[in-house]
């Protein structure tokens, strides 16, 4: 144990006084995260721009037309600005006008006569619900009437069927431009749709059947960048092990330093060991950062307790131990680094870290289930924000095992003595 | 008779189709400089390790200390009693020369006082340099340093001056001399002559994993060194025509300098009395055989800078 914690402090201090080392093992993740937490997680609310041409005007926009770009507004999704109602060809003036501004082109056009179609389609629609409730009622009740009942209902419901086949059959029409390489197109349709939808609804007078109600999973609030605080954290111990490892001990073989320490009666295990608490205290201090770094940036929610500090001592022998099986698998310290960086890379990407694996296609899904780092930071996650402990124990096991088959395989492979 | 420190008996090391060592067998006695010459590929470096115990053995046997080196438990004594410094010696760049001694020092039970070693090799100005910036000399000496960490009875030097330039091999010379005056046993491995003749107390010469001949320098070049050579700077045609004539084994070279073979000390005043009667003005020089002219003699090649046989 006593060289253990010897080889333990100075590799540690060897790494702590290496710039490189620290700027891939502490900086950059920070940097990452603050990335991340500015584009997906900052709390702020995403606008985007809409360019609208409202048609409907009758020496002022009229009351409809101008209250559905309200209620577009009201979303405080959009940043909305006009587009002249002399424009008749929008699709040019599109690529032609607002091309040239620069940012995704979405234009919506409210046709002439929206108001009135808006209202007509109203009533068509509310007179057809009160014919056909009127012939459902008289189909009910027909048995129980006498002749002249019959007929005065009959002759009021054909009344209302005639008045309603009077109407004209206009729907109020609104056109959406979209340029399909904007990948947010698909939120801009949503929530215009939905606005349309809320028109439809209060013009006809529904009421809501079916309540909705949203409830957070934790007590807490959490937000997006709660998910990726974890996920970061989960992926830069993985490199540190797989590249920060490889290289290193790749590193100290070429030059000699681990036959010089093979000479002396250090074990092989002591070795490893001593580097694997190296790594364990490294990531420590990695997620104490990114902790606090998401806490001031952020207003981050993470809350790290015993199982997560548990979690990141298994998470830091089992990368370490895939980081010693490539090392004492290669010779070469940049065909190690450059293998190590061939397998963290993608493992960082396709594993959920980022991003929940639901989001991917079902064939990098299967492929996810067979990363560690998936099940590693889906257990930090559990232990970190959600406090789910079903999640703890399952990844907690699963990231035990394979731990325990690297760090086995790892010291099998490291080389203590010469061929 | 001194300790045996160190028995070697039919040692063979193969790989594959390539004996890299031969069959060899020698022993170290306790204070003595040995040293092992021999060109890259020699199987110095091999040997030394199987003794260290970083490297099996195929066949024949090794004893450091009376511990065998094939064995688990005997190998952790010989790791607490030897000290090395290896070929290419290297150590954790960002550390000082101290955490690094220390390091190596940590890993043993008993060690002596780092700055105490670190004064013995003169580098305690050094002490909290790290490693990364130090020339190759000063690092060879941390090498050392280390070395002797955890008071080492024998002392395995790997081709300590390798890659140094003149003044720093000098200073790593200065620094095997202490050794030996603190009465370390020193098993040393060079391609430099030179190196090996002024420090070594006994040479063994070895090439193609076999050793040629092993002995003290002054019996190997008694043995194999050749003829004592009397050199008469710009001696002229005539000169050596009138010794060859008298003593034979007379040569000129391009620029008129004859080189005249003497058999010994007799033969040597003879030609001296000649050149008196010849009322010589010139500049003479007695060149005495070295430990290159006995390694040409039983290699049949010389080294060169950088190890290669030739």
């Amino acid at each position: 144990m006593r060289r253990t914690l010897i080889i333990f402090k100075a590799v540690t201090k060897n790494w702590l006084r290496s710039r490189s080392g620290l700027f891939f093992s502490i900086m950059f993740p920070v940097l990452l995260l603050l990335v991340f937490g500015a584009v997906f997680g900052g709390g702020g609310t995403s606008t985007y721009s809409l360019f609208i041409q409202n048609l409907d005007v009758d020496g002022t926009p009229t009351p409809l037309s101008e209250g559905f770009i309200e209620a577009l507004n009201s979303t405080e999704t959009f940043a909305i600005r006009t587009i002249p109602g002399d424009v008749t060809d929008l699709r040019s003036y599109a690529r032609d006008v607002l091309g040239p501004l620069g940012g995704n082109i979405r234009v919506l056009a409210i046709s002439e006569g929206f108001q009135n179609d808006m209202l007509n389609g109203t009533l068509k629609v509310r007179v057809g619900i009160s014919y056909s409730t009127l012939q459902t009622v008289y189909e009910y009740f027909e048995p129980f009437l006498n002749e002249t009942e019959r007929m005065a209902m009959q002759q009021g419901i054909d009344q209302m069927g005639q008045y309603n086949a009077s109407l004209p059959d206009r729907k109020a029409s609104l056109t959406l431009i979209l340029d399909a390489s904007d990948q947010s197109s698909g939120i801009v349709r949503s929530i215009v749709m939905s606005v349309a939808n809320a028109f439809n609804y209060e013009l006809m007078g529904a009421r809501n059947i079916v309540n909705f109600e949203e409830e957070p999973f934790t007590e807490r609030q959490l937000r997006t960048i709660d998910f990726y605080l974890p996920g970061v954290i989960s992926a830069f111990i993985m490199t540190n092990g797989i590249i920060g490892v490889t290289t290193n001990t790749t590193e100290f073989k070429r030059r000699g330093i681990i036959k010089r320490l093979s000479i002396t009666p250090l074990g092989k295990l002591e070795w490893i060991l001593g580097n694997v608490l190296s790594q364990t205290l490294l990531n420590l201090m990695l997620t104490a950062i990114i902790i606090v770094v998401g806490w001031l940036a952020f207003n981050a929610q993470a809350i790290p307790d015993i199982f997560s500090i548990v979690f990141i001592f298994i998470g830091s022998v089992l990368f370490s131990g895939i980081g010693m099986v490539l090392s004492g698998l290669i010779k070469d310290v940049e065909a190690a680094s450059a293998i190590g960086n061939a397998i963290a890379f993608p493992m960082m990407f396709l594993s959920g870290a980022y991003w929940p694996v639901e989001f991917m296609p079902d064939y990098m899904q299967t492929i996810a289930k067979a990363l560690p780092l998936t099940y590693f930071s889906e257990g930090l996650r559990s232990a970190m924000i959600y406090k789910y402990t079903e999640g703890i124990i399952i990844n907690m096991a699963i990231v035990s095992v394979l731990a325990a088959v690297f760090i086995i395989i790892g010291s099998l492979v490291t080389r203590w003595k010469e061929k | 008779m001194a300790k045996k420190v160190v028995e070697v008996s039919s040692l063979v090391k193969q790989y594959g189709d390539l004996r890299a060592v031969d069959g060899i067998s020698f022993e170290l006695y306790e204070g003595e400089v040995f040293a092992f010459l021999g060109p890259n590929g020699a199987g110095k470096t091999t040997t030394v390790e199987i003794l260290e115990c970083i490297r099996p053995l195929t066949s024949g046997s090794a004893k450091v200390f009376g511990y065998d080196v094939t064995k688990r438990e005997d190998a952790k004594e010989i790791k607490k009693r030897i000290g090395v410094l290896p070929q290419d010696f290297s150590a954790l760049d960002k550390l000082s020369v101290k955490e690094n001694i220390d390091l190596i020092g940590g890993m043993y039970e008993k060690k002596l006082d780092t700055m105490e070693v670190i004064k013995l090799l003169d580098v305690e100005d050094k002490a909290n340099e790290r490693f990364e910036n130090l020339s190759g000399g000063l690092k060879q000496r941390v090498g050392v340093a280390a070395a002797l960490v955890n008071d080492p009875q024998l002392v395995f030097l790997d081709e300590p001056t390798t890659g140094l330039d003149p003044k720093a091999r000098r200073e790593v010379w200065s620094v095997m001399e202490n050794l030996k005056k603190l009465g370390k046993t020193v098993f040393l491995t060079s391609h430099y002559m030179e190196e090996a003749q002024v420090l070594a107390d006994r040479i063994a010469i070895i090439n193609k994993g076999k050793i040629a001949v092993i002995g003290s320098s002054q019996d190997l070049i008694s043995e194999y060194g050749g003829l004592k050579v009397l050199v008469v700077r710009k001696g002229g045609k005539e000169m050596a025509k009138t010794l060859q004539d008298r003593f034979g084994g007379t040569t000129l070279n391009h620029n008129g300098d004859v080189f005249v073979k003497a058999d010994d000390v007799n033969e040597m005043w003879r030609v001296l009395s000649t050149l008196t009667e010849m009322n010589l003005t010139k500049e003479i020089e007695i060149q005495t055989p070295t430990i290159e002219d006995v390694f040409l003699k039983v290699v049949g090649g010389r080294i060169t800078e950088e190890g290669e046989l030739t």
